[in-house]
């Protein structure tokens, strides 16, 4: 799991203010989903991508994310050009392959790599909590905030406790296979997970109690929008626009 | 079961995000204060737990658990499921912000529906009524996700009937995987910590 | 400081504490020792008011401790260190949890950072202000968890197995610490040579019973 990994570097993007960050990230995210022109999709493409180039981010670790996420991309693919109606440019077999359906399947590509990686340089440039942090300010209630908070801080605590089980598994010579046995020390693991997570919370609980906690969590860190951060944010919510109402 | 950024149609992603804003305003009214490091907790060992690959023949299929997250958590699952997805729409990139509320909805309704109808059977004392009880609880749970997946991709247009179709299909085997594994965790927690079945989270 | 009068405590049907009797004195330096499973912790977090008693007595600062309203008044006056650090450590940075409790005592923000640094500087921390608290090593989680308490500024402190899987260093810090304040404290261990380092009083609890040995 690697949650932060384009979370360190030291460039431009990465000092942005989260919050002007989350704006520009939700507003071409909304309005690159809306577009159905492929020249505007394109159009709206270069944008994050100058974006990458300005966060300088490894490219080889960027090109690995998008090959994992474009796994259902590329699903559409294989049956899209076939089902969408339209001129066959193409027979295999019985298989027609229509124009209008791989312009389709182009269009959804590109829809969906431009808004990965607008995430990836906008989003994946601050640690995860700077962006929750973000969200907070932006009104997202309180409770979901630190629902996640807590979750996100004992992600790697249980992961741990995970992989200790399943290593005390391994040591015991178990070998997962296709049948009840692999499925019932599966659910037995998965079981001991829950039990174990419910303890700590109980104890996390208690601890909060006896160091006064009260219902509020308190922020020391404050975020300062500066004139960067502005000029940023609005460049974010207008170039968008004309790129994808021009076109 | 996630859905790209940029492939549904505008009204799907605007139902899936009214609807999962709904149901996660719900959850978070039933939640109370001191109820958020358990909530959280569940939430991230569930996540945890969805890592874990399941071999059915020469493949193997990753654990959802949505069906026994609803059992214990009724509607607070929405909130739970929403924040387990959140790191992975912004940090993994998969099903990124707009898409955020349709796959909330598609993961969590299934589980609020399988606390309706199966946590009373789940909590008999029977073995053979709870046993059935649980194993549907997360088979359902599967099946329903499944088709709503398919269902956002058939709304959006009609050339997705066959991606739609492919992906329920490819889903029976986890349903059943699903099936088995809340059954045997359903036991174990019966055993071991009976009080987390209660749906203590929940104020129905 | 404290006074346990009659306490009982069932777990699942078994009777962890029988009618136990226990007094804490301004200065005491009490080590609680006993076999696993004894109730040391259980009566640790009976004096915190985290688990209500099945019959007896609580006493705390001269007043009878009942609710959790009684109880919520005394947590910030003793200090109790947690077995697992990573239970007591949840903000993302060391300077966020050590403020924790200060904010809650309704300091304010600077006033807070000042606690945080001088009690970072006593426990040899400086420095660790902006480190993430879960990628701390066990030695360090230990002794900024133990932060987390002393900048509550206590006048009592209850540590439950400080030293398990510590270092020698580490030790030699803790007992350094505890010998130089003058708190008045309860440590429960099976480590006997810390504990006569750093106690003057020793408690065991056996089969329900708590004797002073």
């Amino acid at each position: 799991m690697k949650l932060e990994e384009f979370a360190t570097g030291n460039s431009f993007i990465h000092h942005l203010d989260p919050r002007g960050k989350v704006v520009a990230a939700a507003f071409f995210s909304g309005l690159v989903s809306l577009t159905q022109s492929l020249t505007a999709a394109l159009a709206a493409l270069v944008l994050p991508v100058i974006l990458v180039a300005l966060a300088r981010l490894d490219f080889k670790r960027l090109m690995t994310r998008l090959a994992v996420v474009n796994g259902f991309i590329l699903f559409t693919w294989f049956f899209i050009p076939f089902t969408f109606p339209g001129r066959v440019i193409y027979s295999i077999g019985p298989l027609d392959i229509h124009w209008e359906g791989v312009l389709y399947a182009c269009l959804l590509t590109v829809k969906s790599n431009a808004i990965i990686l607008a995430l990836i340089a906008l989003l994946g440039t601050s640690p995860v909590l700077d962006v929750v942090h973000a969200l907070s300010h932006l009104g997202v209630p309180d409770k979901l905030v630190h629902l996640f908070f807590f979750c996100f801080r004992y992600l790697h605590t249980i992961r741990e406790e995970y992989h200790k089980l399943s290593e005390a598994l391994k040591v015991r010579s178990f070998r997962p296979g296709t049948n009840l046995h692999t499925y019932r020390t599966y659910a037995y693991l998965v079981g001991m997970l829950l039990v174990r997570s419910f303890h700590r919370s109980q104890r996390i609980l208690e601890a909060l109690k006896c160091r006064g906690f009260s219902g509020r969590f308190y922020i020391l860190h404050h975020y300062q929008m500066k004139r960067r951060d502005y000029l940023f944010t609005s460049c974010g919510l207008v170039l968008p626009c004309l790129l994808v109402f021009i076109l | 079961m996630h859905i790209s950024e940029g492939v549904l149609a505008a009204p799907v992603l605007l139902v899936g995000a009214a609807l999962g804003l709904a149901g996660t305003a719900v959850g978070l009214k039933k939640l109370d204060y001191d109820r958020i490091p358990q909530v959280a907790l569940l939430a991230a060992a569930s996540f945890v737990a969805s890592f874990i690959h399941v071999p059915i023949g020469p493949a193997s299929v990753h654990l959802v658990l949505n069906g026994i997250l609803g059992v214990m958590l009724g509607w607070v699952a929405f909130p739970a499921i929403l924040i387990s997805l959140f790191p992975q729409a912004i940090m993994f990139q998969f099903g990124g912000l707009t898409v955020l509320g349709v796959t909330t909805c598609n993961m969590a309704l299934p589980a609020v529906l399988g606390y309706y109808a199966f946590s009373a059977g789940i909590r008999s004392p029977k073995p053979f009524v709870s046993g059935l009880c649980s194993f549907l609880c997360g088979f359902v749970a599967i099946l329903l996700s499944s088709l709503a997946v398919a269902g956002c991709l058939v709304l959006t247009g009609g050339s997705f009937w066959a991606g739609a179709k492919m992906i329920v299909l490819a889903h029976i085997p986890v349903m059943f995987i699903e099936g088995f594994i809340t059954l045997g965790c359903v036991r174990f927690l019966k055993k071991v910590k009976p009080e987390m079945l209660e749906v203590v989270y929940a104020r129905p | 400081m404290i006074r346990l009068k009659n306490i009982c405590f069932n777990y699942n049907s078994r009777q962890v504490l029988d009618n136990i009797h226990f007094r804490v004195n301004l200065g005491d330096r009490i080590g609680l020792v006993g076999p696993n499973g004894s109730g040391k912790t259980t009566l640790c977090r009976i004096i915190m008011g985290l688990l209500t008693p099945d019959g007896g007595e609580v006493e705390i600062f001269g007043q009878i401790r009942r609710k959790e309203n009684d109880f919520a008044a005394i947590r910030g006056r003793i200090g109790f260190l947690f077995q697992d650090p990573d239970d007591q450590l949840f903000c993302p940075t060391v300077l966020e949890d050590v403020a924790f409790g200060p904010l809650n005592q309704g300091k304010s923000p600077d006033e807070a950072k000042r606690i945080v640094q001088a009690t970072l500087a006593r426990l040899n921390l400086t420095g660790f202000e902006e480190r993430f608290t879960h990628k701390l090593s066990g030695g360090e989680k230990r002794l900024v968890s133990l932060a987390t308490v002393l900048s509550m500024e206590p006048e009592m402190l209850i540590l439950d197995e400080p030293t398990t899987g510590l270092d020698e260093q580490t030790i030699e810090t803790l007992v350094h610490l505890l010998n130089s304040t003058n708190l008045t404290y309860i440590i429960v261990s099976h480590d006997k040579e810390f504990l006569e380092r750093t106690t003057n009083k020793t408690f065991s609890i056996c089969g329900g019973e708590i004797a002073c040995s």
